[in-house]
């Protein structure tokens, strides 16, 4: 790792609340009408990021081709968040603010993101709550008809705006009306049940991509002005997750093959709230919201080894863990805290009677204070998918929970303009890494979705296609066909090992040692342990797969395969970033570095830099960057939820 | 947007047609009943009373009326049997091999299935009533011939039966109206469905006691005096 | 939690993709525990598939918490299977009895041709969307959140509506195969809401044609679309649609 280079993130000048209106002032733009029509941009994802930012291009006029992998755009998954979208329209006179949510944000990411795209993120809330209401999402009323606010972890006012538990579906439901409309007008082709496998750069910008039809197989060549990757998060390399089945990080590690750098790829977050692990058959973990640490208490017998049932354990014998450790946040610490907190009880041999990986989460004091019906009435559905799925009246018995992987704060490095490192590629939402640091608060992912996708996306390409003189070149040239040659070798290759291991089994490995070595706490034996283990992996993964079936069908054991194929390489790429990271923050803890009483370390004068790793071949080592993030509006302090 | 099909033949449409229609027939035979109810008060009244809706505007109204009774049946047996046959066979061209119920808040009963055919046994036994009390009375006078038609047991079963299928069809049929032309709330609806039940017992036990009393009671010989 | 695995007997629709029909298979899939998600019973058989080098069983799935609408398919004769209120990833094998011979076949209508196996193509569903699904209005226009105060009541009626997941069950379960519940529930949130009012009539009458051209059958008030709804979403949001069908007729 010689040849460090610095990496620009291109921030504007101008003080930090105005940095984003003096660019928008000096970007070059594209006159509507041909102009525009003679721009073609090609948007991956159509979950809040891709699908808006597809939608307003649409809008503006330009030709969007949009694909997702999905049968309809509807299900992207955002679909699946609950809980509900930060903005700091201060609706509630508390004293919020932009620069409180933004110093919120900056916080919670233990230090770890950029100041300037934060601030933005902050700034663009407000008008994504309005735009939101205007397209008829049907956001929670008070009586009086204005908009209801809910608390969230880990910040002090009342800013999150929310529809029921299903706010991430009613905001991508907005999204798709907006994209239908765009459809009906012709401006946006959708391209559904269709996966970007590769993406073309000609001239050292990108300027197409290669996917498959997975209905019929057919691989096809797409070119156009610029492409915009919307694809998400990389939860499933843990393969158990609280990400859909589908959900994966083969567009953007393709694209990171390419060129594209990989910033911070361990930064991971585990949601602490989600049904413990049953049994090794089991396909995904389900996540419960968040909101059932307001009221419910979490706790774990104090004698380790105790098999008793929870009701049989006397008061005394508890140890409400969180409210003794972090008095001052008690049950409402945030993700990264809770979640690290379940794991050191239940390493001390103190969990659940269930399994040793469960602690409890008991609604007894609740129900006495508020009354079954009350407790029924907030979280009345989350008991009754808990009893159906675990079999316990949580009303009876309390409920059990563990932490899992969620979301990831890593994603493909990205300047200001969301620009990747490949000109003319674009990287928005879950799939980029800019905006929540080491730890993501909650009810912010939707936020930076729809700021990136309606707000951010449209004007950067915009100016991008202003400036950049790009010729037109169709889907002929030799990069194309290439490119296309190389995915159906691939995909050929993956039918032609014929082994005796399914996708299914060798990615349940991968998930155990990235859990067990690459999780809620990492050491740099164990990390050097999971790159010799992942490596050995893909060797196994490459002899000895089977998969059935034919790459000129649906096929979804392909599709699973090739998509592994790229977490086998990407698991080992957290795992250095892990190793190299000799600090602990966020959703990044390493073992050597924590305080006396076990909390997490950082290491402000080494480590206040993203991490861009660049690809340099298979089986090679990749190369790592610095962006240095530097905090002239924030006093860098050790976060404490005391 | 352009303009696809017709609007009243459209999918919607065709059930408001349905509703309305079905109201208005539902309106029919609450006034045919009451009239029919006549009987029990005894024969001369039957007969004066049938007299005097051939009297009304000089007979012109019974003519009208009949005009335009035949369209409202008309309407409702071709929108209904496009809804519940010739459309649904379109939608769904290959079948399910098990299929049950869903049960739980589902209104599918026997009623709601076998609507085409109630509605179809209505519909000829409607033609028949017509031709026999109507267009070839078997006597000189209505309660005559109503008494003459119930003497044998077996169209009398036949009768009964069928009022038993009209039941049925309103079962159904009188809340699926409402909810046709819109009127229903989930507020409305568990009320609707309940007053149906009981509209459509009134209707088949007031229609179907009329066989029944006539085939017991019925005198077939009962002339007018003043000599009808 | 369940010690002992039920056996469980299964007779899955089976279909090539491109063919005109299919058949039924039987499979039978040992060591079910009671905990296990209906797909995670799939999820097993299919592994065991493959290990015996056969393809696997196709069935469209995603999210597998109840949200995405993804998946669908049939079981023993019920669409999304046998507990109301829930999609077929979030039916647990607990439904069951040790020894129970399932079937499974895909959302049969005209409209939602079958692909392969269980798979089906639900694409109408986006044309309908595309014909009126929608509020006119571009990014950058909105007034403030706050601008138009909608009352309580209205906001949970429209929600109510909008907790459509297009999973396309009630089209699946309704004996005429009618899609009438999916159009009417946004319909119906649009009609609750101001956002939605200069459009209304337009959006109703465009949206009902296209749902006739895609070939669904017409509503026969079964009720059966609520019934396997795992939303819940409510018959009475059909009447609504043809209520606004009606206004919109009558106001040209």
């Amino acid at each position: 790792m010689a040849d460090t280079k610095i990496l620009d993130p291109k921030i504007p000048a101008g003080p930090l609340a105005e940095k984003w209106d003096l660019h928008e002032k000096e970007n070059p733009l594209v006159a509507p009408g041909k102009n525009r029509r003679e721009k073609t941009v090609i948007v991956v994802g159509t979950g809040l990021a891709g699908g808006g930012a597809a939608a307003t291009l649409g809008e503006l006029g330009y030709k969007v081709l949009n694909f997702c992998i999905q049968d309809t755009p509807r299900r992207a998954h955002s679909v699946a968040a609950q809980g509900g979208i930060n903005a700091s329209k201060n609706y509630q006179n508390d004293g919020d603010s932009v620069y409180r949510l933004f110093y919120d944000t900056i916080k919670g990411g233990d230090y770890r993101s950029r100041e300037a795209n934060t601030y933005r993120l902050a700034q663009l809330s407000m008008g994504i709550i309005d735009q939101s209401v205007a397209m008829g999402v049907p956001f929670a009323r008070e009586y009086g008809g204005t908009l209801a606010n809910r608390s969230f972890g880990g910040v002090q006012v009342s800013r999150t705006f929310y529809a029921r538990g299903q706010t991430g579906q009613q905001l991508l439901l907005g999204v798709y009306s907006a994209l239908s409309r765009q459809v009906a007008a012709g401006t946006v082709e959708m391209f559904p049940r269709h996966e970007m496998l590769d993406l073309v750069v000609v001239d050292g910008r990108a300027r197409g991509i290669i996917a498959r039809e997975l209905l019929t197989g057919e691989i096809k060549r797409y070119s156009a002005d610029a492409v915009v990757l919307a694809t998400g998060g990389y939860s499933s390399v843990f393969y158990l997750s609280t990400n859909a089945v589908n959900s994966n990080a083969t567009a953007v590690w393709r694209a990171h093959r390419r060129g594209a750098y990989f910033a911070n790829p361990c930064y991971t977050q585990i949601h602490p709230t989600c049904i413990p692990q049953l049994g090794d058959y089991q396909s995904k973990l389900t996540l419960m919201s968040e909101s059932l640490r307001n009221d419910g208490r979490v706790w774990v017998p104090k004698k380790a080894g105790d098999t008793r049932r929870p009701n049989d354990i006397p008061e005394s014998e508890r140890d409400y863990y969180l409210e003794r450790r972090y008095p001052a946040f008690g049950n409402l610490v945030p993700r990264d805290i809770a979640a690290r907190a379940a794991k050191v009880e239940c390493d001390a041999g103190k969990s659940a009677y269930f399994s040793d990986r469960a602690v409890y989460l008991d609604f007894a004091e609740a129900i006495g204070r508020l009354g079954k019906d009350v407790v029924a009435d907030r979280y009345g559905n989350l008991f009754d998918m808990y009893k159906e799925i675990i079999g316990d009246d949580p009303y009876q018995t309390p409920m059990m929970i563990y932490p899992a992987p969620h979301y990831t704060m890593g994603g493909l490095w990205v300047d200001y303009n969301l620009q990747s490192t490949i000109e003319g590629l674009f990287v928005a939402g879950e799939a980029n890494f800019s905006d929540h640091g080491a730890n993501r608060l909650g009810a912010s992912a939707l936020m930076q979705g729809l700021a990136d996708g309606y707000f951010i996306v449209p004007r950067v390409v915009a100016s991008y296609l202003a400036g950049a003189k790009l010729k037109p070149i169709g889907a002929d040239g030799d990069a194309f066909k290439a490119a296309e040659d190389d995915t159906r070798k691939y995909l050929q290759r993956l039918l032609s090992i014929k082994g005796s291991r399914t996708v299914r089994d060798i990615h349940w490995e991968l998930g155990r040692t990235m859990w067990d070595k690459v999780g809620m706490s990492r050491n740099a034996e164990g990390l050097k342990d999971a790159i010799s283990t992942i490596g050995k992996l893909r060797g196994e993964f490459w002899n000895k797969l089977k998969i059935t079936g034919s790459d000129q069908d649906l096929n979804k054991q392909l599709e699973q395969a090739n998509r592994l194929s790229d977490y086998l390489e990407l698991g080992e790429l957290m795992a250095r970033d892990a190793l190299s990271r000799e600090e602990s923050c966020g959703g990044h803890f390493r073992d050597e570095f924590k305080t006396e009483d076990g909390e997490a370390r950082r290491d402000d004068a080494h480590f206040a830099y993203v991490a861009a790793w660049e690809y340099t071949g298979a089986d090679r080592e990749p190369a790592m960057h610095k962006e240095d993030l530097v905090f002239d509006n924030v006093e860098m302090k050790t976060r404490s939820y005391k | 947007m352009a303009e696809k099909g017709s609007v009243a033949w459209s999918s919607v449409g065709k059930k408001v047609i349905t509703g309305l229609t079905g109201l208005a027939l539902m309106g029919f035979i609450i006034a045919h009943l009451i009239g029919n109810l006549t009987l029990f008060i005894g024969p001369h009244e039957f007969v004066a009373y049938g007299e005097f809706l051939e009297s009304i505007l000089f007979g012109k109204f019974v003519i009208a009326f009949e005009v335009v009774m035949f369209f409202i049946f008309l309407f409702h047996i071709v929108a209904a049997v496009t809804v519940a046959w010739t459309d649904k066979r379109k939608a769904r061209t290959e079948g399910y091999r098990y299929a049950k119920n869903a049960g739980g808040k589902s209104r599918k009963t026997l009623s709601s299935r076998s609507m085409i055919v109630t509605g179809i046994l209505i519909a000829i036994f409607v033609v028949g009533h017509i031709y026999l009390f109507k267009i070839s009375p078997s006597k000189e006078n209505l309660y005559a011939t109503v008494a003459d038609a119930f003497t044998g047991l077996s169209f009398t079963i036949f009768t009964v039966v069928v009022m038993i299928m009209l039941g049925l069809h309103l079962r159904h049929g009188f809340w699926s109206a409402f909810q046709s032309l819109g009127w229903a709330n989930d507020k409305y609806l568990p009320v609707l469905t309940r007053v149906a039940l009981v509209f459509a017992l009134l209707m088949a036990v007031g229609f179907l006691v009329i066989p029944v009393f006539m085939h017991f009671t019925g005198d077939p010989s009962f002339t007018m005096p003043g000599g009808h | 939690m369940s010690d002992k695995g039920m056996t469980i007997h299964l007779k899955i629709w089976r279909q090539a993709r491109g063919a005109a029909s299919g058949k039924f298979v039987d499979y039978t899939v040992k060591n079910v525990l009671a905990e296990m998600s209906f797909l995670e019973m799939l999820d097993i058989l299919n592994e065991e598939l493959v290990q015996k080098g056969e393809e696997a069983v196709e069935f469209d799935n995603d999210c597998r918490e109840g949200i995405c609408g993804t998946c669908g398919m049939v079981i023993s004769g019920v669409a999304h299977g046998p507990y109301a209120a829930s999609t077929t990833c979030e039916i647990r094998m607990r439904q069951f009895k040790d020894g129970d011979t399932l079937t499974v076949e895909p959302f049969r209508a005209k409209p939602f041709p079958i692909i392969k196996d269980l798979v089906v193509d639900r694409s109408a569903f986006d044309r309908i969307q595309q014909e009126g699904g929608f509020v006119t209005m571009n990014v950058g226009s909105a007034p403030d959140g706050n601008a138009f105060p909608i009352s309580k009541e209205h906001a949970d009626k429209a929600m109510d509506a909008a907790a459509c997941i297009g999973c396309g069950a009630c089209v699946a379960a309704c004996p005429n195969a009618s899609a009438a519940l999916f159009v009417s529930a946004k319909i119906s949130q649009l009609s609750w809401l101001p956002q939605g009012e200069p459009e209304r009539g337009r959006r109703s009458l465009a949206m009902v044609a296209q749902m006739d051209d895609e070939g669904f059958g017409d509503c026969s008030n079964h009720g059966e679309c609520e019934a396997v709804c795992p939303k819940e979403i409510s018959i009475e949001n059909i009447a609504r649609m043809r209520r606004e069908f009606v206004k919109g007729a009558l106001k040209g």
